[in-house]
């Protein structure tokens, strides 16, 4: 080296140096970045141009402005059917299953002994439960013959149709969704362990019960934990497809016919990717705008506490 | 240190290349070797005994290799859609009836006549009519693996223990309540599971009278009045309601072994020919059934039933070995010893001379769809052309979603409901041209 031009050097040889850096940086997110890329970024793209096309997955896809959009909104009663449905599901399946992860989660913060194992067990049926094994077994429990109408038969109580009758059906598949507590729970039992003990103990010398302590130190600390888990739970709950897809089929009366399945009806049986690629993009839209509300809803019951601090100080 | 990061990154990229280099690799080909692909859906036992057939005739042709893909039905067709995209369609592909015309509008199968002319395709054994159904506009597009034919089949023991007699080979849908009816009524089972809204039995009724569901130019409804198939329905909802048929809340298992006349819970059920071999073999050997056509709308011309090749073989458009690919499909469907192998898995062998070789191999539950194809060979109607594009939609999104699901379920009317079929017929057909 150099040693003379040891003042025009340094900068130089960093701006080298940190270009090669970068370099380095790209290459090794190049992995990441030629997924993203190949199966994300250039898929949406396409997506959004067969939106206004007419598609058989085969012949050159056709320019056809918004008509997909507008059959979809004026001349599609399935359409409506599944959005219902989605929504109806999404509604009932999202709070319930965080109520009861939140329980799980309250219990396994209370007993300390085996938690790791209990933390475990619970955690398995979210791994197995989306899988399409337990929805071909959800389907032989609540069949006519199934294991659900022996059992009420023991007790004396008439068999029902539960996945052919149009007021069950749904709520069989969400029964099956509460399945999935699992990740929610982990998070909360997260957000519970995070809570400072000396809160506790301070309001136990002033006298508040356990019920107070839960609603004013417990759940108020845990909104920021329960929001999160809403926003994912809910984008989760309108991707629904699975349970559906294997044991319904949709049936009866469009009742179970969730977006996705309607979606993959369009596309993948009747040829239409067009139609189909403009549904994703309107679901795209519903999840978005649901998300938005959501975050606008939490500046009424989320409780951050550093911004608690701000009011506090101002 | 920095020639170490250099050799990492330089690895690195070498190993990604290599990765991609052979993801999008073909797989290798024997040198000096014709490579033909095959694609097929069907049952582990199709698999199984066609896989069988493929081995046979590359022992046979040394220089032929063939890769094979198999998948179920809707698997199958997903698959082969994005082959289809990707312009990697297998050189040999099965189809079916009803999606023979949709591909070949799509421009993707090769007209096999040439083959056929210059005897690489050996039709002379094999009845005219049943080459018919690969033929559109005058182009051999598939080769016909077998013949099928609806039927209903009856549980003779229950309709002895009834004192009911087997109706007519002609016998109408009204034949049918009344028989339905006096079943329910001696043995207090269901007469017939749910399995009748099929839109088959749509297509059936019309065909009965002559007509077809769609007319010529394939714009819109072929059929004249839409009363037949209304009075089916009311039919079907006044045997829904004095319990003879399962209601939509009891709807049975589509599954044709757990079906309930397997279990004796009905004394007829509607299948296709084929698959009487797994509904008797679920049943057990010492049941008795006997095969009789579809019922006959009122008014009928002809025959409910048509004799429909179960599946074809057709070359694709972009084969190179088309060739090779006509002499692999004359092996499967003419030489008597690759069908003692598949032995009428895909319906009945449509070459006379393969049908006879293996009659005296099949066991008596084959003999007799068999003797139900011979049966009603001479009168079966003629077989209609494949389904326009945009059947699948115009059956899931109306006829199940708009009309059927609806009317079994009590929200309305047939008078109110069929109409409707007739009125999105051709918005539907336009659509999906």
């Amino acid at each position: 080296m150099n040693r003379s031009s040891v003042p025009a050097l340094p900068l130089k040889k960093r701006r080298k140096n940190r270009r090669q850096d970068n370099l380095v940086g790209y290459v090794f997110l190049s992995p990441w970045l030629i997924g993203f890329f190949a199966f994300t970024i250039i898929p949406m793209i396409t997506s959004l141009y067969l939106a206004f096309t007419k598609y058989d997955g085969v012949r050159e896809p056709e320019w056809i402005g918004i008509a997909n959009f507008v059959k979809m909104f004026t001349d599609d009663p399935r359409y409506f059917k599944s959005v219902q449905a989605t929504l109806c599901y999404t509604f009932f399946a999202v709070p319930l299953r965080l109520v009861i992860a939140l329980l799980l989660a309250f219990i396994l913060n209370n007993h300390r002994r085996g938690t790791t194992i209990y933390r475990t067990i619970f955690y398995i049926p979210s791994i197995v439960g989306g899988s399409i094994g337990v929805a071909v077994m959800w389907k032989e429990i609540f069949g006519n013959d199934g294991l659900m109408n022996f059992v009420l038969a023991g007790f004396g109580i008439p068999p029902a149709a539960w996945l052919s009758d149009p007021r069950t059906a749904i709520w069989t598949l969400i029964l099956l969704s509460l399945w999935q507590f699992g990740s929610p729970m982990l998070i909360f039992l997260a957000g519970l362990k995070n809570i400072p003990q000396e809160l506790y103990e301070a309001a136990e010398i002033d006298g508040a019960d356990g019920f107070a302590r839960l609603t004013r130190i417990t759940i108020p600390l845990l909104t920021p934990v329960i929001f999160f888990n809403l926003v994912m739970q809910l984008i989760g709950g309108f991707m629904v497809f699975t349970q559906a897809f294997v044991i319904t089929g949709g049936a009866p009366l469009d009742t179970t016919l969730f977006y996705n399945l309607y979606l993959y009806i369009r596309g993948f049986r009747n040829f239409q990717m067009g139609y189909a690629s403009a549904m994703a993009w309107i679901l795209l839209l519903i999840v978005a705008i649901a998300t938005a509300l959501t975050f606008k809803s939490s500046n009424y019951w989320v409780f951050y506490e550093d911004r608690e601090k701000d009011r506090g100080q101002a | 240190m920095k020639k170490g990061i250099l050799v990492l990154v330089g690895l690195f990229v070498l190993l990604i290349g290599l990765g991609v280099f052979f993801a999008f690799r073909k797989p290798a080909a024997i040198p000096g070797k014709t490579v033909l692909t095959f694609a097929w859906w069907g049952s582990q036992t199709r698999h199984d005994r066609t896989i069988k057939v493929i081995e046979m005739y590359e022992a046979a042709h040394p220089e032929i290799d063939i890769q094979y893909d198999y998948a179920g039905n809707e698997v199958y067709w997903a698959k082969m859609i994005v082959q289809a995209a990707a312009n990697n369609l297998p050189d040999i592909m099965q189809q079916d009836y009803a999606t023979l015309g949709t591909s070949d509008s799509k421009g993707l199968l090769l007209d096999l006549s040439p083959y056929v002319k210059d005897s690489t395709l050996d039709f002379s054994e094999t009845p005219e009519a049943f080459i018919q159904g690969g033929i559109i506009n005058g182009r051999l597009l598939g080769v016909n693996l077998g013949n099928n034919s609806q039927t209903f089949v009856l549980d003779i023991d229950a309709f002895e223990k009834a004192g009911v007699p087997l109706p007519a080979s002609d016998w109408t849908w009204k034949d049918y309540e009344t028989t339905c009816m006096n079943i329910h009524k001696t043995l207090n089972i269901w007469c017939m599971d749910s399995n009748l809204g099929d839109e088959q039995i749509w297509s059936s009724i019309y065909l009965s009278l002559g007509e077809w569901i769609y007319n010529a130019d394939q714009t819109g409804p072929g059929y004249t009045s839409d009363q037949p198939f209304i009075d089916f329905l009311n039919m079907q909802m006044r045997l829904q309601k004095a319990g003879a048929i399962p209601g939509p809340n009891e709807e049975t298992e589509d599954n044709v072994e757990a079906g309930p006349i397997v279990s004796g819970k009905s004394a007829m059920t509607y299948i296709w020919s084929n698959q009487l071999i797994a509904l008797w073999g679920a049943a057990g050997e010492t049941r008795n059934f006997i095969m009789v056509p579809l019922p006959r709308a009122e008014g009928a011309v002809q025959s409910a039933n048509y004799i429909k090749p179960s599946q074809f073989l057709s070359v694709t458009s972009g084969s190179k070995h088309p060739r090779e690919a006509a002499e692999f499909i004359n092996f499967f469907v003419n030489s008597p010893e690759a069908n003692a192998i598949l032995l009428g898995e895909r319906g009945i062998p449509a070459s006379s001379t393969v049908r006879e070789a293996i009659r005296a191999m099949v066991d008596k539950i084959q003999q007799a769809s068999f003797d139900f194809l011979d049966m009603i060979e001479s009168t079966a109607a003629p077989i209609n052309p494949p389904e326009p594009p945009g059947h699948s939609d115009l059956i899931d999104n109306v006829y199940w979603a708009q009309v059927l699901e609806p009317f079994y379920y009590e929200k309305d009317s047939a008078e109110n409901l069929v109409p409707l079929l007739r009125e999105k017929m051709p918005v539907i057909l336009e659509e999906n041209k």
